[in-house]
């Protein structure tokens, strides 16, 4: 009888289903901000068919939240970043022939075996991060629900970036981070340029689109891939910490060229940069665990 | 730190416990391959040079009561397991007891309902598959010919947990012996339920926290007759995205329904099989299959001969439409067809097509669509028509000759971009023959050929012809010897016109076996049971040491 009691007791728990009719919009939910932003990390390739699904996440979560979303889309890994043969001969429709990826960009893959474990993929914040554990790489359905846990932590930082044209292509940026809290540990920040607007090929699904419209693409570091110290001195709540950056977009995107040519199966097609579309993105991170406390952006040229 | 004071505790309390009826056994395996750049077949280095996975089983039991555990080191996992196998530790520990008729489990379980439609929680070292359940499981003998068995936990996903918890009852009643009827023909009833709790917050759609999936079975048997049925139905289960066409609402069902004759020398089997969204994950917005929690059996034959298997089926959860005959004679011994040992005969047919030209079922604020139920005049995933002959010539030669049509729609079955590959069609020859050398020394050679035609106009590069060879020498009962090169001297590519040799070496003694082997692995899909995975190529020494005691 006892038995059959535990066996009454496990169908309760079974008792439960959320078999839900339409709407399934819910517009009852409130959006909270304290200043925080997140950066999504969008692990990427040209011909990867599912990557564009990723893509179209950013946007819907840009569209919920905001300027307080910030993506970085890097194109890496093994199979389906490098670029096709610009031979006509070899590829007479000219696909897929421009290098998205970044020496940075690979760095960091590698660094965290994103596109090792299979494209898409993503860092919310870099979140998660341990030595042995793959936590910290997230499937681009579980972006949304994350980066609402992540609106919702304590800021600890506020970053502010201006950047100014100095002459030609010589560009001088300023990032002042300001300690909101006081800390310890080692922080360090991260600065790089992101450009929109690339119209190139893409898989899309069962499509190959030439005329794909490629968004948040990580061009340059301004910084190593693990940034420059933020203080060597402690923190204090209300510390400024400025950071000068003086750039040639020029000789930036020679080196990219150079850099392509470097590269497993580079061709060297990596220039062609619209300074009106390059941003620039700065991000503190925690050396601990690689978290991103805070990160900010603006457009490179004052609009 | 936890697990670790749990393991010793199992270890100490089981020695306390030695009593009378009591013993320890348990399995060790270890497998350990190096890898060497080789820029022909593309395999890469290892960066450790040598990769290892191994695991030891330890159970010990005395009369009703068992405890066991299993350490598992993947310094680091080979390069076609993925790699958050990382590191050592006991992710599998359980303690069990059963009193009258009650099993009460606590720790890790495997469990499986009906046929796995709504629940599957398993092992398969092959794949890299490890789901086990931790928690609790009460398995309980009500009466005469009715099981009952219920639990909650969460499944394993490498060496952590997945974030939904399940709950899960499943009975099974034998209706002849519970209700004493003495009828020819036995009927064998059966019902389950599973329900996974996530929480999951989204600012744009509503998310069921709580999902549910049933399923109904049956099973008839008279003589040499045997029936089974299984349907399966999942309520809405859509992914946490903030896209609308990501979120799919649309509930997900599967049915498998089977008829068997069989009677000495002949038996037949006609399968139908359908499921339409009906991939159950231990976390919503997850993907790869780690977090898959449910299993569609496969319709297609497993093949283990090489060439039969380069082009495997992977069953698609989300929807496919399947049917498959299986056709097995033995003509007679002293028969015209069946010579002075008799002939065994095996006819296997199978196809596989997609649900409908859009696809599974899908529901949202703007778009419901429902696949027709049976529709076989849709996009073909795969289809195989193979004929087996095994036959024994004389007391010293024996053959087995298998004759096969295959077509494989790579590019859906692989993802790849539609007009890559296309759908390959191979027809496939194997001649696998034995020669008794003298007593304990025996000679099997197989050769096998595949030819391969392009249905579609392509852009990439085929594969086309293989051919293969093998030579083992067994000396039994201790060592064996083979020897094996596949060569895909048809590839479009020139370049890619290669011989994949291995030559390996076995030793057995007892329980345990030694191989060890050398040579080039071809970078493809592996399946066991409709679930695959993806192997890369890879050049090197392997060494596998299996034991158990």
């Amino acid at each position: 009888m006892k038995k059959s009691f535990c066996f009454i007791i496990l169908i309760g728990f079974l008792n439960s289903c959320d078999d839900l009719e339409g709407p399934y919009i819910d517009d009852t939910f409130v959006i909270n901000g304290n200043g925080k932003n997140v950066l999504i990390e969008d692990f990427t390739a040209h011909r990867c068919s599912n990557c564009p699904n990723a893509a179209r996440e950013i946007e819907a979560i840009h569209d919920v939240y905001g300027s307080k979303i910030i993506s970085l889309a890097i194109h890496a890994g093994f199979q389906f970043a490098y670029p096709y043969d610009t031979t006509i001969a070899v590829n007479p429709d000219q696909k897929f022939t421009y290098d998205f990826r970044t020496i940075w960009g690979a760095e960091i893959d590698t660094k965290f075996g994103l596109s090792a474990g299979g494209l898409p993929n993503g860092m919310i914040n870099r979140i998660d991060w341990t030595e042995n554990g793959g936590d910290h790489r997230k499937d681009f359905s579980q972006w949304a629900s994350i980066t609402a846990d992540e609106l919702d932590k304590e800021v600890q930082f506020g970053i502010n970036i201006n950047s100014t044209l100095v002459s030609g292509d010589t560009i001088n940026i300023t990032i002042d981070t300001e300690a909101l809290t006081s800390l310890s540990g080692n922080y360090k920040l991260v600065v790089c340029l992101s450009e929109n607007n690339i119209i190139n090929w893409q898989t899309d699904g069962t499509y190959e689109d030439s005329d794909y419209v490629h968004s948040h693409v990580l061009r340059s570091l301004l910084t190593t891939s693990w940034g420059d110290d933020l203080t060597s001195a402690s923190i204090y709540n209300g510390d400024i910490f400025n950071h000068t950056y003086s750039i040639d977009l020029s000789d930036l995107e020679d080196n990219n060229i150079q850099n392509s040519l470097n590269m497993n199966q580079g061709n060297g097609n990596a220039g062609g940069w619209d300074a009106n579309n390059l941003y620039v993105i700065a991000y503190v991170y925690d050396v601990s665990n690689y978290e991103i406390l805070q990160v900010e952006e603006k457009s490179l040229l004052t609009k | 730190m936890k697990k670790q004071a749990l393991t010793i505790l199992l270890i100490l309390c089981s020695f306390k416990l030695a009593a009378q009826n009591s013993e320890i056994h348990g399995d060790f395996s270890l497998n350990l391959q190096s890898y060497i750049e080789d820029e022909t077949i593309n395999a890469t280095a290892a960066d450790e040079v040598v990769l290892n996975n191994a695991f030891l089983n330890l159970i010990y039991s005395s009369n009703n009561f068992t405890v066991g555990l299993r350490y598992e080191s993947y310094l680091n996992a080979l390069l076609d397991y993925d790699s958050e196998f990382k590191g050592n530790g006991i992710p599998y520990r359980y303690a069990t007891y059963s009193i009258d008729g009650l099993e009460i489990t606590a720790g890790n379980f495997y469990e499986q309902f009906g046929s796995g439609l709504i629940f599957r929680s398993y092992e398969e070292k092959g794949l890299g598959i490890d789901n086990a359940m931790d928690g609790v499981r009460l398995k309980y003998r009500i009466g005469k010919g009715i099981s009952l068995k219920s639990f909650i936990g969460k499944s394993r996903t490498f060496f952590t947990y997945a974030d939904g918890i399940f709950r899960g009852i499943d009975g099974e009643v034998d209706v002849n012996e519970t209700f004493g009827l003495e009828n020819q023909t036995k009927y064998i009833l059966g019902g389950s339920f599973i329900s996974r709790y996530e929480q999951r917050s989204n600012p744009k759609f509503i998310i069921p926290q709580n999902v549910a999936a049933y399923a109904g079975r049956l099973n008839i048997l008279n003589g040499g007759w045997n029936y089974y049925g299984e349907y399966a139905y999942k309520i809405n289960d859509p992914i946490n995205s903030l896209q609308e066409r990501e979120m799919n609402y649309a509930s997900g069902s599967a049915f498998t329904n089977s008829i068997t004759y069989s009677q000495r020398g002949f038996g037949v089997t006609a399968e139908i099989h359908r499921a339409d969204n009906m991939l159950l994950l231990s976390e919503r917005d997850r993907i790869g299959k780690a977090y898959i929690m449910n299993y569609i059996p496969t319709l297609s034959k497993p093949h283990a001969y090489t060439l039969l298997a380069i082009y495997p089926c992977a069953t698609q959860a989300m929807g496919e439409l399947g049917v498959q005959l299986d056709l097995f004679y033995k003509f007679k011994k002293g028969t015209l067809l069946g010579g002075k040992y008799g002939t065994k005969i095996n006819l296997n047919l199978s196809r596989i097509n997609a649900l409908d030209s859009i696809g599974n079922s899908m529901l949202h604020d703007n778009i419901d669509h429902t696949p027709a139920l049976l529709s076989f005049d849709e996009e073909l995933y795969f289809s195989d028509i193979n004929l087996e002959i095994n036959k024994k010539v004389n007391k010293k030669v024996k053959y087995n000759a298998v004759f096969a049509h295959q077509k494989y729609n790579k590019d859906f079955l692989e993802g790849k971009t539609p007009g890559e590959y296309g759908t390959l069609s191979s027809t496939i020859g194997i001649i696998d023959l034995s020669y008794k050398i003298k007593k304990g020394h025996t000679i099997r050679i197989e050769t096998q050929a595949l030819f391969a035609k392009e249905i579609d106009s392509v852009s990439k590069k085929q594969e086309g012809d293989w051919i293969m060879a093998l030579a083992e020498y067994t000396i039994s009962p201790n060592w064996f010897f083979a020897i094996q090169d596949m060569y895909n001297y048809g590839n479009e590519d020139e370049s890619k016109r290669l011989h994949y040799m291995n030559i390996n070496f076995g030793f057995l003694k007892g329980a345990t076996r030694f191989e060890i082997g050398y040579g080039k692995k071809r970078e493809g899909i592996f399946c066991v049971g409709g679930v695959c995975k993806v192997v890369p190529s890879s050049n090197g020494l392997n060494l596998s040491i299996t034991s158990s005691f």
